[in-house]
């Protein structure tokens, strides 16, 4: 396997993150802070983004204006905007960062409202990078999670955006999903390949508390893919991208040389990001932070000018060494034990000596030129080797 | 002080039937302790004796209290362990004593527990002073309880005491029944010394304190004194008594209750049940019933991590100062490494102390599943001891085997008759007697291996008895019984530390229960585990723990790390209480299993 050397980010580089937590419906897998039939609190929220935005910049940004290195306008769904609404959101952005300057600058959008009309808005406005949710081209697998859109609905999408000028399309597949096998997943892949898009993130599906699946399950009313099943697609697609040039970097993340993703990267890599809007997370200057989940509360926060004020931890110089290792290590160069030393004037063996070694034995780590990376084994039991860079 | 002055007694209860709180209202009335002073039950002042509301270690307290004659009287209140697994130390405490109170429940009436206790007071031939406790109950029924001591124990009732430790009501009748009542000590001063050492303790700076009740003669400081069943010579650096903090006196004569110290180091050196008597010129013959201690349930205890080897033998030395009963010596698992086996007095006994070391030395350990000791005879005639089914010899070697059977007492509302038999029998117990109480309630005696018991009997009781079923227990005699090792297989290998003794027919049962036990326990990991169930070279079940396929977090919404974080930290949690047996990462309760399967 390549390992892709990411651009070293410079130390004052940081990522901005933009959350949009309307959607049409929520899909049955979702536990993200989203929510359908709030459509009348769009404009208001937009106008509290607005302010945050202004908030951030004032307090943080240089002469007035947020100066990051990439934007990723996130949800929910972005692309449930109205036309106007959308470019409320976007010259907002335009009035506080610094967009001339953002390498990276994605929006993620559902196949049922981008069309377009938007997509072109998008272009317009900065927006390199589309991010589209279609999680399988298989409607009966997508019909079974609470998807709006056909397979082939999503397929048109992907060549409007393309005509819209766009050069760097990512498609975030799922495998694992209710209902699903091996030749479905199959399928998939191949229209994915098909397609010419230039990233893929593909996510196994987690049964997350609350959810319609959860509940489905609870009932058991749930059919999964056998365990063994899930596997075989996991082994598959491994195969299957790299083969067809899309080369891992991250541990559900692929890309064609060049397009893997500077935001979804950012997180891994100890790199400060600000989070705008409801439930947005932020990391900077040491602590990470939280915005108020529920609308009305991030709107009333956001009237009293509040900004990074929920701290959700302080982040001690021993979590700081953890998170450095157990984050790094879903990215497929690993961690540097040289940027380690230097970021904390310790070798990680001393830190983490004994799980590194216990990591080894079990064949899911690996030392490669100075980096410690997990092995395609170790890429299956994730958990395990982070859980060896958890201190006592 | 003048020994036709002294009372000594016990407080003799069921558990929860309110012992410690009577203690409390009389330490508080005899004014002894201020209301400000008294913590909540003083007399119960480990943690874990107050989480369980049993006395686990027993405490003594002089009360001193003005009779209605206008005279002080100096009452000592010994009180005793509260559990059937320290039975051999409530012996020796009514051994200390001329009488003792029988509190009994208003609304729940005598239990065996009660009663076990009864019949050793009146073998000591103490006076008997029975108290109705909680009468403020709204279900206090003192009529029926006052009928029932009478029947079952035979005690006349028709002056026991009304009284309810919640509202002080019958705490002054208790305290003028004990002067009135309770003989005063029948020791002579002028006789050589003799002292019954009823309990002892570990005092950082003094060394171990033995309490003692002086039989005959009197105990000055300075004396030279020696330990009967050890031959211990030492001096009296310290006496006195307790009110309830140690308060020095310069001599104790002949009925008086306290505490001596004697530069001795260790709490082995105080044994409970010895006789101290004078160095030069002391008694010949010592106090009647001193017996050695004599654990009865035995379990291996490992450190998770081997590095705690050395901090598990400190704590358990430093346990052991101060309870002389606890036993261990070093112990070597395949499966688990390096450990020690310990004796313990009973399962309480030994869940408080692990509980303990894990506690207060803050070590995290396995426990094996407990065992009894085996009397295992050989073809060459030899008879060995065995307290870990590892240690079973060679099959071929061996003659037969005898395991220990108790006596259990169990005394349930008579709907419950059927089940107390059913449980019984299937635990291989022999019907003795069952006797009627009173119109409801029943007393039914079995002849049961002991290692039934320790396993679930007693939880099995109380859930298909509603509670309702109270149960004792006394070692009764070793008898032979088909007995075969049950060994556990993991990943193809015998993990030791898993085999257990049972009884020939419940072996296949038993090796299929609890391999699909372990199978519910052992998490999945990286490869598939079997588990086999096996008897000498015979597989008798077979389970699979399937492989963990992938285990790896997904999605992460837009940077929500600390939602990763705590997954990570409850994930390690878990693994903190496991084990790695070869390749398996084996969890703590896989190790008692046994103890809760069918």
């Amino acid at each position: 396997m390549t390992i892709i050397k990411l651009v070293q980010i410079m130390t004052t580089d940081f990522g901005v993150y933009i959350h949009i937590p309307f959607c049409k419906q929520k899909c049955f897998y979702c536990d993200f802070p989203s929510f359908a039939g709030r459509e009348k609190y769009i404009d208001e929220y937009l106008k509290s983004l607005h302010r945050e935005l202004e908030l951030a910049a004032k307090k943080i940004g240089a002469g007035d204006q947020l100066v990051p290195c990439t934007i990723y306008i996130g949800g929910g769904t972005p692309s449930h905007l109205t036309v106007s609404q959308l470019e409320r959101l976007l010259e907002g952005i335009h009035d506080h960062i610094q967009v001339k300057t953002v390498t990276e600058f994605t929006i993620e959008v559902n196949p049922c409202s981008v069309d377009e009309e938007k997509l072109r808005l998008m272009r317009d406005k900065g927006i390199n990078r589309i991010s589209m949710g279609v999680q399988s081209f298989d409607d009966g697998c997508l019909k079974r999670i609470g998807r709006l859109h056909t397979g082939d609905m999503a397929a048109e999408r992907v060549k409007l955006a393309r005509e819209a000028g766009f050069t760097n399309i990512s498609l975030d597949l799922m495998y694992g999903l209710p209902g699903q096998t091996l030749d479905m997943l199959q399928a998939s892949l191949d229209t994915a390949a098909e397609l010419g898009v230039q990233h893929i993130s593909l996510y196994g599906l987690q049964l997350e508390e609350g959810t319609v699946l959860a509940k489905q399950q609870a009932m058991e009313k749930l059919r999964l893919p056998s365990e063994e099943d899930t596997e075989a697609m996991y082994d598959y697609l491994v195969d299957f991208l790299p083969a067809h040039g899309f080369q891992r970097y991250e541990i559900s993340n692929y890309a064609l040389p060049g397009f893997a993703s500077r935001h979804n990267s950012l997180y891994w890599q100890d790199v400060p990001y600000i989070g705008l809007g409801s439930g947005a997370h932020s990391y900077w200057q040491g602590n990470r932070y939280e915005n108020p989940v529920d609308i009305g509360d991030y709107i009333q926060a956001i009237a009293e000018d509040k900004f990074l004020h929920i701290v959700e931890e302080t982040v001690s110089d021993k979590d700081h060494m953890e998170e450095f290792c157990f984050l790094g290590l879903r990215m497929t160069q690993g961690i540097d034990k040289e940027q380690f030393r230097l970021r904390f004037n310790k070798d990680i063996n001393e830190v983490f000596g004994d799980g590194i070694k216990e990591m080894m034995t079990k064949g899911l780590l690996q030392e490669k030129d100075g980096a410690l990376s997990l092995t395609p084994m170790g890429m299956k039991y994730g958990n395990m080797v982070f859980g060896a860079f958890i201190i006592d | 002080m003048d020994t036709e002055k002294i009372r000594n007694f016990s407080i003799i209860a069921h558990i929860d039937h309110g012992k410690s709180t009577i203690a409390d209202r009389l330490i508080e009335y005899t004014g002894t302790l201020s209301k400000r002073e008294m913590a909540d039950q003083v007399l119960d002042n480990m943690d874990l004796e107050r989480e369980r509301g049993i006395t686990i270690k027993a405490q003594t307290v002089r009360l001193d209290y003005k009779g209605k004659d206008g005279q002080m009287y100096c009452l000592n209140l010994i009180d005793t362990p509260g559990h059937v697994d320290f039975t051999y130390e409530v012996s020796r405490s009514l051994a200390a004593c001329e009488g003792a109170l029988l509190i009994v429940d208003a609304a729940q009436g005598v239990e065996a527990q009660t009663l076990a206790n009864v019949y050793m007071a009146l073998e000591h031939d103490l006076e008997i002073i029975p108290v109705i406790n909680k009468i403020d109950l709204p279900s206090a029924d003192p009529d029926r309880v006052k009928q029932e001591i009478e029947d079952v124990i035979g005690l006349d009732a028709s002056e026991a005491i009304l009284a309810s430790a919640k509202t002080g009501q019958g705490i002054e009748d208790i305290l003028d029944a004990i002067v009135e009542r309770i003989p005063a000590p029948s020791g002579k001063a002028d006789k050589p010394l003799s002292a019954l050492i009823f309990d002892s303790y570990f005092d950082s700076y003094k060394g171990a304190i033995a309490h003692i009740r002086i039989m005959d003669g009197v105990l000055k400081k300075g004396m030279g004194l020696k330990m009967m069943a050890t031959g211990k010579v030492f001096e009296a650096t310290e006496i006195g008594c307790f009110r309830p903090q140690t308060t020095e006196l310069q001599e104790m004569g002949p009925g008086s209750v306290g505490y001596l110290a004697g530069s001795l180091k260790q709490v082995r050196d105080v044994r409970v049940g010895d006789t101290v008597t004078l160095s030069e010129g002391g008694v010949s013959e010592p106090l009647p019933g001193y017996r050695g201690v004599t654990p009865m349930v035995y379990c291996g205890l490992y450190p998770v991590d081997s590095a705690d080897y050395d901090n598990l033998k400190d704590a358990l030395e430093k346990l052991q100062l101060n309870d002389a009963a606890l036993v261990f010596e070093p112990e070597t698992s395949i499966a688990l490494g390096f450990g020690y086996r310990c004796g313990f007095l009973g399962l309480l006994h030994m869940d408080v102390i692990q509980e303990r070391l894990e506690r207060e030395y803050n070590l995290r350990l396995i426990t094996t599943a407990p065992s009894v000791i085996y009397h295992v005879y050989k073809t060459d005639g030899e008879m060995v001891k065995v307290d870990n089914p590892s240690d079973l010899p060679d099959p071929t070697t061996i003659d037969h085997i005898e395991e220990p059977f108790v006596k259990a007492t169990v005394i349930v509302p008579k709907d419950f008759v059927g089940a107390v038999m059913e449980i019984s029998q299937n635990k291989r117990g022999e019907f003795k007697s069952m006797d009627y109480l009173d119109v409801n309630r029943v007393m039914i005696i079995y002849h049961i291996p002991l290692s039934e018991i320790i396993y679930d009997y007693f939880d099995k009781l109380k859930s298909s008895t509603r509670g309702y079923a109270s149960l004792d227990y006394e070692l009764a005699d070793y008898q032979p019984a088909k007995l075969v090792k049950l060994d556990i297989l993991m990943n193809g290998e015998a993990v030791d530390a898993l085999s257990t003794i049972v009884h020939v027919d419940n072996a296949a049962s038993r090796g299929r229960s609890l391999a699909a036990k372990l199978k519910t326990i052992i998490p999945q990991q990286m490869f598939e585990i079997p588990i086999q169930a096996a008897i000498g070279n015979k597989i008798i079940a077979r389970e699979n723990v399937r492989a963990l396929r992938k285990d790896v977090l997904a999605k992460c919404y837009g940077g929500d790390i600390s939602r990763k974080r705590k997954l990570l930290e409850k994930q390690k949690e878990g693994k903190k209480r496991m084990k790695a047996v070869g390749r398996v990462e084996v969890p703590q309760e896989a190790f008692m299993a046994i103890l809760n399967i069918d």
